[in-house]
């Protein structure tokens, strides 16, 4: 046992690491720890009481019946680059860190399918299999760091989730390991749409509350026999959207439709990446359509019609694959490109009608003006999904709470035309008190009440996903429940 | 914490710094962690993937953004400066590949490093590795004169059959591992450029002058590695350019400053840039000291006046392949009729942004085949003296690189020596019969064979 020798005076930390093989398979000393007291979202942090790293299915089984049995709060985590605090210990869990789980189990093009464990980072798969024409199609902006297993838990999309769907359309089977530390499997052999409920749905996107992944069965893809890639610049945001919804209605479903604000284009081109955006631009587009190539032409001078009836400043079509790699670059790097232009963000997920955006952007803006922070916007268009990135200084007092209040307002506008709280990064932590823009107690006692049948102990993640209020009417219930 | 105060220091800190945390700093007030470098972390997580300790423990605080977070934890007074802050600070490679990785261009090696020179502030090396640290770093590889009694030494070594001796009588068997893995690849020790050209002020271009260039000919690069050096030398003045070797240079201090000693890093810079100060072009042949030197202007944050020197300075320096890249080359004519693959050293590519030109060198040579590398820009372990300080870490950083390296060509190709070292240890423990060369060999032993097909025509008419 890698352990053996250390003398540990905590009995938990003990008995914990003698579950586990490997080098190094527990951390414990605050040191070490400080690393894991938040995830991307860092408004937050708690120190988790350890942090453990299984090999395998067994060894997770292991440790969270253990956790059971000690009534010992614990959680999943997987890269940590979750947005809305989904892997923070707020309750001093013990951690299990799914980053030695990594392996790519199997694949098999024939059908389409490939297993991989849960700590296997998604670019990964894509990159294994590019050479035989294959690829996964969810493609967070993430990708080049967040786990599968973390993408299953927040049910994660990407720039090309328009026209392919989010990850749990791509997620044929799970292996999970229950918070009594049972093992079951769900979606056997990845055979789709299998009778009876349809447990997958519910698993991706319970934001690690219901249960540890430890294993995915996942569809992959053809690549697609040939893309083309615009890049549009706009004056005015009013035109910019209006083209979003124009090329929609042509009836061309691109492979993605992405758009970014002033502010964000000062941002990714001040960082890593630049491609020479204008600065003086409203707005700027990335479309991206593929298919059959025969198709492909036609609709690339659809949507440059499309672009100049609104009063498109300039418009370009990549002409080589450097030069649109470079482009998805400068664009999938948006949030971290922040770092360029302000020392702390806070990033919004909210979905909204499309028609709505000039409407909303300049709620937006007032938001802004209030609160003093700068805001910038990045729009995953097609869909509506939009990331207001409130800019602000953890260093000066007051600030946070100023962005969180900012973050919020934003949130509100968006239910308020009629569009919901997260699009794809989860309301964890960040989000809990948001949900009552869109769901009443009653409903979200009613999610509760899933959770109850899964995680009955509330041992698993808990307080995550759901308000406060939600939780004093559960507790309402449970007093009931043990009285009667 | 007993803090050094220096007026000076304390004045460009009120220029520089407007927020400053000090106040609940555990830092030592002199070079301190640069508070704009880490506030610029986002703390996104997407440098996770890039770096090589991370993807060997899956442990964030082995992470880039892991060690970040500690270095202001520190500045914010919640960690102090201790062993267990010491172990992520001390257990990165200093590859930089972060530095690539990252959208906000968070410069998480300078951070590192200047956390490790606090680190031996509060904790001087003491014992047996103090020891072996003040002989290598401070006794040995600034001194050209003793390095060179070593190399004569090590080929002794080699040429009197002591080395078969060791080997044979099992005094090997007492060495620890690592240092076995190393002795047996350890290079033939040739001549060194210094001393081969000793009497030479300007070794002439051998065609009509371009340009002049002085070349840094590197501490254990010139010893241990003297034919690599020559070869620089040789495709320099092939391609017009007068070469000079200026007598006073000295270790490029890269040691030191990845070790912590920043004040001894601070000496040998100024030593390099007076020794140079008469050049145009500095070129370097060995990606870690060209990388150290163009990053002479961090150790004197604190300095404005060699701030300011240390800045001309880095603008002169270049490396082999992408000068050759840049100012133009003549493309040999004869075929290596070779298959090679290329390694990025990590102070090449991500230290100095210099990735295609190398590539571009070897491609053009006739008849070489270039099989691509999976994570070519991958370390390989070496990371300077971290191969004898981290054995462990070394060898599994070593271990998944070799995976990628292809197992069909004849040569792997690099721009470093430290790296040459390490691969060839991969190469001899995966039991792989291939030669690892340094790019400008490659290039030289083509012009070689360009010239012996000539004079043998020649002898023919
Ligand atoms: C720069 C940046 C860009 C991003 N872009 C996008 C984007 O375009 N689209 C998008 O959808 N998201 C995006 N995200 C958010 C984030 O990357 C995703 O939510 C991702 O799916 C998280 O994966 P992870 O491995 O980092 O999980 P973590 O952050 O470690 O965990 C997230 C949640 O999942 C749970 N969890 C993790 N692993 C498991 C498991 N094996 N079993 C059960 N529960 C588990 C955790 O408990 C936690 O609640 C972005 C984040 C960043 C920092
Ligand atoms: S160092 Fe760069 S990539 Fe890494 S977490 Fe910080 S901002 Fe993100
Ligand atoms: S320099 Fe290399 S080892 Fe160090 S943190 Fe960056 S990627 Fe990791």
């Amino acid at each position: 046992m890698a352990m053996k020798g250390l003398k540990i005076k905590d009995k938990h930390i003990r008995s914990l690491a003698n579950l586990l093989s490997g080098p190094k398979p527990i951390l414990y000393h605050k040191e070490d720890l400080l690393a894991y007291d938040c995830d991307g979202f860092t408004i937050e942090r708690h120190l988790p009481k350890a942090v453990v790293f299984p090999k395998n299915t067994e060894e997770v089984a292991a440790i969270v019946k253990y956790c059971h049995e000690n009534m010992l709060p614990f959680l999943a985590r997987g890269a940590g680059t979750g947005l809305s605090g989904g892997a923070i210990p707020l309750n001093n869990e013990v951690v299990i860190s799914l980053t030695r789980m990594k392996k790519l189990l199997s694949v098999d093009l024939e059908n389409r399918i490939a297993v991989v464990e849960p700590g296997f980072v998604n670019l990964k798969l894509t990159n294994s299999i590019a050479d035989k024409g294959y690829y996964y199609a969810p493609d967070p902006s993430s990708q080049y760091a967040c786990t599968i297993g973390g993408n299953v838990a927040e049910n994660a999309g990407g720039a090309h989730c328009l026209k392919y769907g989010v990850t749990t359309n791509h997620i044929l089977g799970l292996e999970l390991v229950l918070p009594n530390g049972e093992i079951i499997e769900i979606g056997k052999d990845g055979i789709p749409d299998s009778p009876g409920y349809d447990l997958l749905g519910l698993l991706t996107g319970s934001e690690g509350t219901l249960g540890i992944v430890t294993k995915i069965t996942v569809r992959v893809l053809k690549n697609p026999e040939d893309k083309q890639t615009v890049l549009a610049y706009f004056d005015r945001v009013e035109d910019g959207s209006q083209a979003v919804s124009d090329i929609i209605s042509t009836g061309i479903v691109p492979a993605a439709l992405e758009m970014m604000d002033k502010t964000a284009i000062e941002a990714v081109e001040a960082a890593a990446f630049p491609v020479g955006h204008p600065r003086d631009i409203a707005a700027v587009l990335l479309i991206e359509v593929d298919g059959i190539s025969s198709g492909i032409e036609e609709q690339i001078s659809k949507i440059l019609k499309v672009c100049k009836s609104r009063n498109v400043r300039e418009v370009k079509v990549a002409e080589s694959e450097r030069e649109r790699a470079r482009w998805w670059a400068n664009r999938k790097t948006g949030f971290g490109a922040m770092g360029a232009i302000s020392p702390n963000y806070l990033v919004q997920d909210g979905v909204i009608p499309r028609s709505r955006l000039p409407e909303v952007l300049k709620k937006i803006n007032e938001i802004s003006e209030e609160s003093g922070l700068r805001i910038a916007n990045i729009f995953h268009a097609g869909d509506g999904n939009l990331h207001p990135l409130v800019l602000f200084d953890a260093r000066v007092p007051g600030e946070t709470e100023r962005a969180i209040e900012a973050g919020s307002a934003c949130l509100k506008v968006c239910a308020d035309v009629g569009g919901t709280i997260t699009g794809e990064h989860g309301v964890g932590i960040e989000k809990r008190e948001e949900m009552r823009f869109v769901f009443t107690d009653e409903e979200i006692v009613a999610q509760t009440d899933v959770r109850e049948v899964f995680n009955p102990d509330n041992l698993l993640n808990a307080g995550k996903l759901f308000p406060t209020p939600g939780r004093c009417a559960e507790v309402k219930k449970e007093l009931k429940a043990s009285t009667s | 914490m007993n803090m050094k105060i220096d007026e000076k220091i304390l004045q460009s800190q009120v220029q520089d710094t407007p927020c400053s945390t000090s106040s609940l700093s555990n830092y030592f007030e002199k070079d301190a962690p640069d508070e704009k470098k880490w506030a610029d972390c986002v703390h996104c997580g997407i440098c996770l993937e890039s770096c090589p300790t991370y993807e060997v423990t899956g442990q964030e605080q082995h992470s880039p953004r892991g060690r970040v977070h500690l270095i202001k934890s520190v500045a914010e007074g919640k960690l102090s400066l201790n062993e267990q802050f010491m172990d992520p600070v001390f257990a990165c490679l200093d590859c930089r590949a972060c530095t690539t990785a990252c959208p906000a261009d968070v410069e998480v090696g300078p951070l590192i490093e200047e956390a490790r020179g606090q680190i031996r502030q509060a904790m001087p090396l003491t014992g047996w590795k103090g020891m072996m640290s003040k002989f290598f770093l401070e006794g040995l590889f600034p001194h050209h004169e003793r390095l060179n009694k070593v190399g004569t030494l090590l080929k002794f070594y080699q040429k009197s059959g002591m080395q078969t001796a060791v080997r044979k009588t099992g005094l090997i068997n007492i060495m620890p591992d690592h240092l076995v893995a190393m002795e047996g690849v350890m290079p033939k020790v040739t001549q060194s450029v210094r001393k081969k050209y000793k009497h030479e002020d300007v070794i002439k271009a051998k065609t009509e002058t371009k340009s002049e260039v002085a070349m840094l000919t590197g501490c254990i690069m010139d010893v241990m590695f003297g034919d690599v050096n020559d070869a620089t030398v040789k495709v320099l003045t092939r391609n017009g350019n007068d070469v000079t070797i200026p007598k006073e240079q000295t270790c490029c201090g890269a040691l030191h400053v990845h070790a912590g000693d920043r004040e001894m890093g601070r000496k040998l810079a100024k030593q390099n840039m007076e020794a140079f100060h008469d050049a145009d072009t500095v070129i370097t042949n060995a990606a870690g000291c060209g990388a150290m030197l163009k990053e002479y202007p961090e150790l004197f944050r604190e300095d404005p006046e060699w701030h300011e020197k240390a800045v001309e300075f880095s603008k002169k320096v270049q490396d082999i392949s992408k000068y050759l890249y840049d100012t133009g080359y003549e493309i040999p004519k004869a075929e290596l009729n070779t298959k090679i693959t290329y390694h990025d050293a990590c102070h090449l590519v991500h230290g100095q942004g210099v990735r295609q030109e190398p590539r571009d060198l070897l491609i053009n040579i006739p008849g070489v085949e270039m099989v691509h590398m999976p994570n070519a820009d991958r370390c390989c372990g070496s990371a300077g003296i971290y191969n004898l300080t981290n054995p462990e870490m070394a060898g599994a950083v070593l271990d998944n690189k070799m995976e990628n390296v292809p197992e069909e060509v004849e040569m792997i190709s690099m721009g470093n020596p430290g790296c040459m070292l390490q691969m060839a240890m991969g190469v001899k423990k995966d039991g792989r019969n291939q030669r690892v060369v340094h790019t400008v060999q490659l290039l030289n032993w083509a012009y070689e064979k360009e010239d012996k097909k000539r004079e043998e025509e020649n002898e023919w008419q």
